[in-house]
Formats: structure tokens, C-alpha cells, sequence
């Protein structure tokens, strides 16, 4: 992109079509890389490491008899109910404290400093107390996921709430329209594209939290999946755990990006990671 | 200081009424359950008379402190590199992305069981949970330098060096920070998460010890400590970012 600023543009009768360009310019550079990084990484395994350290070639084998362990699918199965229903709670009550906020300046000023300090905490702090609250359970899984998630909602709800456009509400408060009504009709959707940000960062979040609850609670599920493969030298099992908690960290990104751009394409979306 | 108060007094109302409902719900419960403010405070108290408090603070920062500094050194070279060379950046771009989009945590384990329990796992979880929004951030803002900037001087015959010290540098650096912002905060989450989960020791020792003994007046005194750290770090990183935002044009 640097070097070629300021050089001639080129011409349209060399211009190379573009699907072409597509594979030269970025299809080829990234494949070349992954295959370096899988290349580097078993040769490096393979000479260094004890043989049950993971390697790309018998992650690939293990990747069939993991999917169809039935405790693996179990485990999954909890580990993506629980991050389902704390995001879930996170969405609505994240939502409904994020207009209040975003709208009141009374609310505003009751709960500002403790949805920012909260926010600042390194959430697996409360671990502790959690299991001394709601024991080594899946409860407390739920509860970690929910506190893990909802402050990056809140806070990014708030921020949308307060940047609705003036006009907006004053066109609605000529026609008579009540306070409720207001928010759920104009305020809302004017602040989507905060919530979706804010969704995105609370989704991360919450799948850190559901591993790190499940690491410290020994409650069955994905990450305790991992922790315990490892722990009896299963590496190359523990690893597709791994790979599937990254496909969805992923998963969850490009569905945030793709919705932003399918149904706000006005919206530039603004970077508001934390 | 009228303006003073009516700018503060929203804040203070408010944190006293958060003591106020913690002292009244920890008097209400059984103290297995939840400690009064009162007493979390003279727990607090007690741990740093005691010696214990202030050893494993220092003990804590010392690992925060190196895998977070290995993180700012290690990223933003990486992220100028990333920058400068297109087809590299290309290439290695989404692959930084899927591990800035997974859950670090998850590696713990593997760490575990490879390196043991010294110093060194720890440092690598800090620096795996700080790196990536550093490499991520540095490559963005050396994105964003005008290429004309670059033309100019390279047809002054800058050399490379020199371009990145004086083109290179001041533009990343604003994103950089705000990098920084957010590696400090996931750097204080892998460091409780390598202490509680690799070998106990600071304050995730603190906290864990506490909760094995049901102190739990002592939970919430390492509670309140680490959270107060965290708002301390967190405000620290967002003054240092906005100091430099001033550069951003």
C-alpha cells in the first residue's frame, strides 16, 4: 500500500482481473503463512517437545474421535447453554440499565461509578466468592458468565442512549409521545449498533468466563473438558476443545460485523474494544 | 468549592450508599456469606499490618510489571514490522485476529502441564493475555500513516531507520496506547488467572487462601483490593492514552 501511493496508477489495459489479484494479494500470503505456522510448529513439536505435546498432525486425528465422543458433545452442550443463558440475562438486563443510564441523568449518577469500577475489576476475582455463594455449580458458572458480560453491554447501551440525536426525541415529545414509548421506539433502536458492539465484546467475555468458572468450579463443560485431557496428557484432544472455543470467539465476531454491515450499512461502525 | 461539590457530591452520594447497603446486607446474612464493610475494612486492616498483604502485592506486580513489558516490547515492534511490510501483514493478519479473538485462558492448562510451576508460565500467560492488543492496535494506527508521508521521505533518501523513528513512531504511537489501555487490563486478568490456576502465589494466593479457609471477611478484603488496583490501572492507562491522543490528527 506504501510503496505504491504515489506510482502511476494503473493503467485499465493492465489491470490484472480480479479474482487474480485476489488470489496473489491476499489468498496466497495468508495460506503460505498458515501452512508456515503449522510447518514450524510440528517440526519444532516433533524435535523438541515429549510426544504427548499437541501437534498439528495428530490434532488433525484426534479431531474425528473427539467429535464423536459423546462426552466431548456433552460437555460442549453445557458449556454453550450456559454461555447462552448468561448472555441472554446480560442482554436484557445489560440493555434495559444502559437506557436508564444513557437517558437519566439521576440513574446516571447512582450507577456510573460501579458499572466503571465493576468493569475496570479483573472479573475472575470473584471466582472465590461466587463458590462460596452459590457453591461449585453450574449456578455459579452462570453468575460468573453474567458478571464477566454485562458491564461491556451496559456501558456501551449508555453511550449510544446518550448520543441519540436531539431531533429525534424532540420530533417524538411534539407528537405526545410518552416517556416509555420514547425509549423503546426511538432510543433503543438508535442505539442497535452500540448494543451489537457492546455484544461482541460481551460475548468474548462471557466464553472467558465460562472456562474460567469451569477451570475453578470443576463443573463440567467445555473448558473443563480441556483442563482435564491435558492434565492426563491427552494434549491433542484438549487442543480441538481449544480450536472450537477459538472458532466461536471468532464466530461471534464475524456475526457481530456481518449484522452491523446487513441491517445498519449507514453505521461506521466505531471500535470500542476494551 | 461549591462547583466542587455539585460536580462530586452525585459520586460521593452515591459511594455512601453502596457502603450503607453493604453494611446492612452483610449484617442481615450469615457471615459464611457475606461480610459488613465494617469488618471487611479491619480484615484489610489486619492483612497489611500483618506484612502478608504488602509481600504478596509486591510479589503480584512484579509479575505483572515483566510480562507486561515483554508484551509492549515484543508487540510493538511487531506491529511496526506487520505495517511496513504489505504482503506480511496481509498474511499474518487474520491469523492475529483469531488469537485475539480466543479465549487465552484455555491455554493455561497446556502451559501447565509443559512448563510447570516456576516463574516462566506465569510470565507467558501475562504476555499472551497482553501482546495481541498490542501487535492489533500498533499494526491499525501504522495503517493509518498517509503514504505520502512515506514517499516524502523516502525521496528525501531517508533511510529506514530514520523512517521509523521519525514517521513510523509518532503515528503508531496513539494507537499503541490505546493498546496499552487495554493490554493492562487483560494483563491483571492473566495475572490472577496464573495465579490461581498454575502456582498460587500473590495476591490470586490471597484470595485463594482466604476462600479454602471460609475467611470470608478475607474474600472481600482481597476482593476490594484487586478491584480498587484494577480502577487505579484502568484509569492510568486511560490518561496515558489521551495524553498521546493529542498527537492523533
Amino acid at each position: 500500500m506504501a510503496e505504491q501511493a504515489l506510482s502511476t496508477p494503473v493503467t485499465a489495459a493492465h489491470k490484472p482481473s480480479v479474482s487474480a489479484s485476489r488470489w496473489s494479494g491476499t489468498i496466497m500470503p495468508r495460506l503460505i503463512t498458515g501452512l508456515t505456522i503449522v510447518l514450524v510448529w510440528e517440526c519444532v513439536v516433533r524435535a523438541y517437545a515429549p510426544a504427548y505435546v499437541a501437534k498439528p498432525s495428530t490434532v488433525v486425528l484426534a479431531i474425528p474421535t473427539v467429535i464423536t465422543d459423546p462426552a466431548f458433545l456433552q460437555a460442549l452442550g453445557s458449556s454453550m447453554t450456559a454461555v447462552a443463558e448468561g448472555l441472554a440475562i446480560t442482554i436484557v438486563v445489560g440493555t434495559v440499565l444502559g437506557l436508564l443510564m444513557g437517558r437519566s441523568t439521576t440513574f446516571d449518577r447512582i450507577f456510573r461509578v460501579y458499572i466503571n469500577g465493576f468493569n475496570a475489576m479483573p472479573m475472575i476475582i470473584v471466582l472465590p466468592l461466587f463458590s462460596l455463594w452459590f457453591g461449585y455449580s453450574s449456578a455459579a458458572r452462570v453468575a460468573t458468565i453474567i458478571f464477566a458480560a454485562i458491564f461491556a453491554i451496559t456501558m456501551n447501551v449508555a453511550d449510544g442512549a446518550r448520543s441519540v440525536p436531539r431531533e429525534y426525541l424532540e420530533v417524538s415529545r411534539s407528537f405526545r409521545s410518552g416517556r416509555l414509548r420514547m425509549l423503546t421506539d426511538i432510543v433503543l433502536p438508535a442505539s442497535m449498533p452500540y448494543l451489537l458492539a457492546g455484544f461482541r465484546l460481551a460475548a468474548g467475555r462471557a466464553l472467558i468466563g465460562a472456562v474460567v468458572a469451569e477451570f475453578f468450579l470443576s463443573v463440567g463443560g467445555l473448558g473443563y473438558y480441556i483442563l482435564y485431557n491435558s492434565r492426563s496428557y491427552h494434549h491433542n484432544e484438549a487442543f480441538v476443545g481449544v480450536l472450537l472455543l477459538a472458532a466461536f470467539g471468532v464466530g461471534f465476531e464475524l456475526l457481530v460485523n456481518w449484522a452491523t454491515r446487513r441491517f445498519m450499512p449507514w453505521y461506521r461502525r466505531d471500535e470500542k474494544t476494551s | 468549592m461549591p462547583t466542587y461539590l455539585r460536580r462530586h457530591a452525585p459520586f460521593w452520594i452515591s459511594i455512601f450508599a453502596g457502603i450503607t447497603l453493604w453494611e446492612i446486607a452483610g449484617r442481615s446474612t450469615s457471615a459464611a456469606f457475606m461480610v459488613p464493610f465494617s469488618e471487611t475494612v479491619v480484615r484489610l486492616w489486619q492483612l497489611v499490618k500483618g506484612g502478608e498483604f504488602l509481600s504478596q502485592l509486591l510479589d503480584s506486580g512484579k509479575l505483572f510489571l515483566s510480562g507486561f513489558i515483554l508484551a509492549l516490547v515484543v508487540g510493538m515492534p511487531v506491529g511496526m514490522l506487520l505495517a511496513r511490510i504489505r504482503t506480511l501483514r496481509i498474511g499474518v493478519e487474520p491469523y492475529i485476529m483469531i488469537l485475539y479473538a480466543t479465549p487465552m485462558v484455555a491455554l493455561i492448562p497446556f502451559i501447565l502441564s509443559m512448563m510447570g510451576f516456576g516463574f516462566a508460565p506465569k510470565l507467558l500467560v501475562v504476555f499472551l493475555f497482553a501482546v495481541f492488543p498490542v501487535i492489533y492496535n500498533t499494526v491499525e494506527g501504522a495503517r493509518s500513516i498517509k503514504p505520502e508521508l512515506i514517499e516524502v521521505a523516502k525521496s528525501f533518501r531517508s533511510s529506514e531507520w530514520a523512517l521509523w523513528r521519525e514517521v513510523m513512531l509518532p503515528y503508531t504511537l496513539p494507537y499503541t496506547m490505546t493498546g496499552v489501555r487495554q493490554a493492562i487490563g487483560r494483563a491483571l486478568v492473566g495475572m490472577i488467572a496464573a495465579e490461581f490456576f498454575l502456582s498460587a502465589t500473590g495476591l490470586g494466593q490471597l484470595i485463594m487462601s482466604a476462600s479454602q479457609n471460609f475467611d470470608t471477611g478475607g474474600v472481600f478484603a482481597s476482593i476490594l483490593i484487586i478491584g480498587l488496583l484494577g480502577i487505579g490501572l484502568t484509569r492510568l492507562g486511560l490518561v496515558i492514552e489521551q495524553h498521546f491522543a493529542r498527537w492523533r490528527q
